[in-house]
């Protein structure tokens, strides 16, 4: 069954379009991540998703029901973080959690919840006198208050530090094992890769790739690359001749072959063939990131690198 | 999906409980309970005008306001407007535009109350206070000042509530325009100190030229210090500022639900 389905979604602000025929179901129980650079898309996609906005075309069904039209229902469904909404900032964390279970029908218990995201020292403490990363952990209990059977986080580790980032990432995790189906926007590999049973990479308001995150990164054709560091020269026509080597490139000591699939044994084993002694041996298998450089010639994070 | 769970979604949850409303009226109550200046200036600067007209009123000759004092006939009305403009114009928008313009009203959409009944628990706490403000000053006025109660006590019940409603339906078309907190404020303050000029907060509005005056009579503060000032006196309220308060109410509410914006 599928919890989420979007088809031919589109979105245009004024002259702009954000989103352009976006389609993707996300089954009921999974963790599906969102996946794209600022501007492609991805926080109106889930805005629609959450009947926050009117989509211009296309169908969007929550739970079997359109978040526009049905948007009471849906809501009681449906927990959502979002990037950038506010709280009463005079209240206390324990008012707006009390708050916001009072405005579901059904939910968790406010102490026991605020425990679970880590706030019970500050309780007691005023939303404006929070950290950023406080905040953020609210909000992510107030998206869990109504005891929602799909949850969408926007952004949600933006902020933390390592600590609260990995807290949050268990528990987003145990929310998965809960089995509350979970659409997770990220622009970072590390959360997606470590979550997701599967990845929406979107780009310029389109869906340029659909798969699980290892499936993402052989879909943009990236092979494995062997490196190693060896005194003489060798045998560099045999190794090439290896099934699955695509390339052999010397750099002074350094040999760098790269192919498709498990290069390491067959060249580990003809190394030792030619009585060759290799050292600094390492296996690099490309990441999310690569995958995404590859399929849409740009990074992902616009602080790694520069636009190819 | 099948046909029977979505009954169940669609039928079994859809509408917030109860609890919500409660909920979100406690929660704007300490909201403002805990804005100092928008707690106390509502209260505290209609009891400085009734001081200032208690203690500085010229004596009158007997029988010239029917026997009631200067403080019940123009002190009492000019501090039940100016606690409706204080809130009504200034605190509640205040309030919204900054719930929109911070992203509460964006948060609560996505709750299965939505956003609108926020509103409704701010107006309803805005009235609290404006029955705390005028309840204050008027025991002021009869333990100090020795005042009486109203002559005709449901025109006074009456012109209170509908100039309630009419300062808060212009508030909530402040809320409804006013792109930022402070937008929110400088228009409801320049409304107050506007429509407060023209309807008798700085003294006599009959010395205006006679334009300005008319005008400052069916406006919301004007129209009703005149009917308060009738009702102390006992006397029928004209039909205009009556009207004025009406029509005030239905555009101004009309305009509101027809322009707010959620974000």
């Amino acid at each position: 069954m599928n919890a989420i389905e979007v088809r031919g979604l589109r979105k245009r602000y004024g002259d702009r379009t954000a989103v352009d025929d976006v389609g993707f179901t996300v089954a009921a129980g999974s963790v599906t991540g969102v996946l794209g650079p600022n501007g492609a898309g991805k926080t109106t996609t889930v805005e629609c998703v959450a009947g926050l906005r009117r989509p211009d075309g296309g169908t969007v069904r929550v739970l079997g029901l359109d978040p526009w039209r049905d948007r009471r229902a849906v809501r009681a469904v449906l927990g959502v973080q979002l990037q950038e909404a506010a709280l009463h900032d005079m209240l206390t964390v324990t008012e707006l959690v009390r708050l916001h279970r009072a405005l579901h029908r059904d939910g968790h218990d406010p102490a026991r919840l605020i425990d679970v995201v880590g706030l019970t020292e500050q309780a007691g403490t005023r939303f404006d006198r929070l950290s950023g990363g406080q905040q953020q952990r609210l909000s992510v209990a107030l998206a869990l208050v109504g005891r929602p059977r799909v949850v969408i986080l926007d952004e949600l580790t933006t902020g933390l530090d390592p600590r609260s980032r990995a807290e949050m990432l268990d528990l987003v995790q145990g929310m998965a094992d809960d089995g509350v189906t979970v659409l997770l926007v990220s622009h970072r590999m590390d959360e997606i890769e470590r979550l997701c049973d599967r990845v929406l990479l979107l780009d310029r308001g389109r869906v340029v790739a659909d798969a699980d995150p290892a499936g993402l990164v052989a879909a943009a054709g990236l092979g494995e690359r062997v490196r190693f560091r060896a005194s003489g020269d060798l045998d560099r026509d045999a190794l090439r001749a290896l099934p699955g080597v695509g390339s052999v490139v010397r750099t002074g000591a350094e040999f760098v072959l790269s192919g498709d699939g498990d290069l390491l044994g067959p060249i580990g084993a003809e190394l030792v063939r030619q009585g060759v002694v290799a050292t600094g041996l390492r296996i690099e298998r490309p990441t999310l990131d690569d995958a995404f450089l590859e399929l849409t010639g740009r990074r992902l994070d616009p602080g790694a690198g520069a636009a190819a | 999906m099948t046909r029977t769970e979505e009954e169940t979604v669609t039928t079994g949850t859809a509408r917030p409980p109860a609890s919500a409303w409660r909920a979100l009226v406690a929660a704007e109550a300490r909201m403002v309970a805990r804005d100092t200046a928008g707690l106390v200036v509502p209260l505290g600067l209609p009891l400085l005008i009734l001081v200032m007209v208690g203690t500085t009123a010229p004596p009158l000759p007997p029988g010239a306001l029917d026997g009631r004092t200067p403080l019940e006939v123009f002190g009492l009305p000019v501090a039940a407007a100016t606690v409706l403009g204080l809130v009504g114009f200034t605190n509640v928008p205040s309030f919204l535009a900054h719930y929109r313009r911070s992203g509460v009203l964006r948060r609560l959409g996505v709750t299965p109350a939505g956003p609108a009944p926020v509103l409704a628990a701010q107006v309803a706490v805005g009235f609290a206070q404006v029955a705390v403000g005028i309840g204050l000053a008027f025991g002021v006025a009869v333990v100090a000042f020795g005042a009486g109660a109203p002559a005709a006590v449901w025109t006074a019940l009456g012109g209170l509530l509908l100039g309630a409603a009419a300062f808060f339906a212009v508030g909530l078309l402040v809320a409804a325009l006013a792109p930022t907190t402070n937008a929110a404020i400088a228009a409801g303050l320049v409304l107050f100190l506007g429509t407060g000029a023209l309807g008798g907060m700085f003294g006599d509005p009959t010395a205006l030229p006679g334009p300005l005056a008319e005008v400052g009579q069916v406006l919301p503060f004007g129209a009703t210090v005149h009917v308060l000032s009738a009702a102390w006196l006992g006397a029928t309220p004209e039909l205009a500022p009556v009207l004025g308060l009406v029509v005030t109410t239905v555009l101004a509410s009309v305009a509101a639900a027809r322009w707010f914006r959620w974000e």
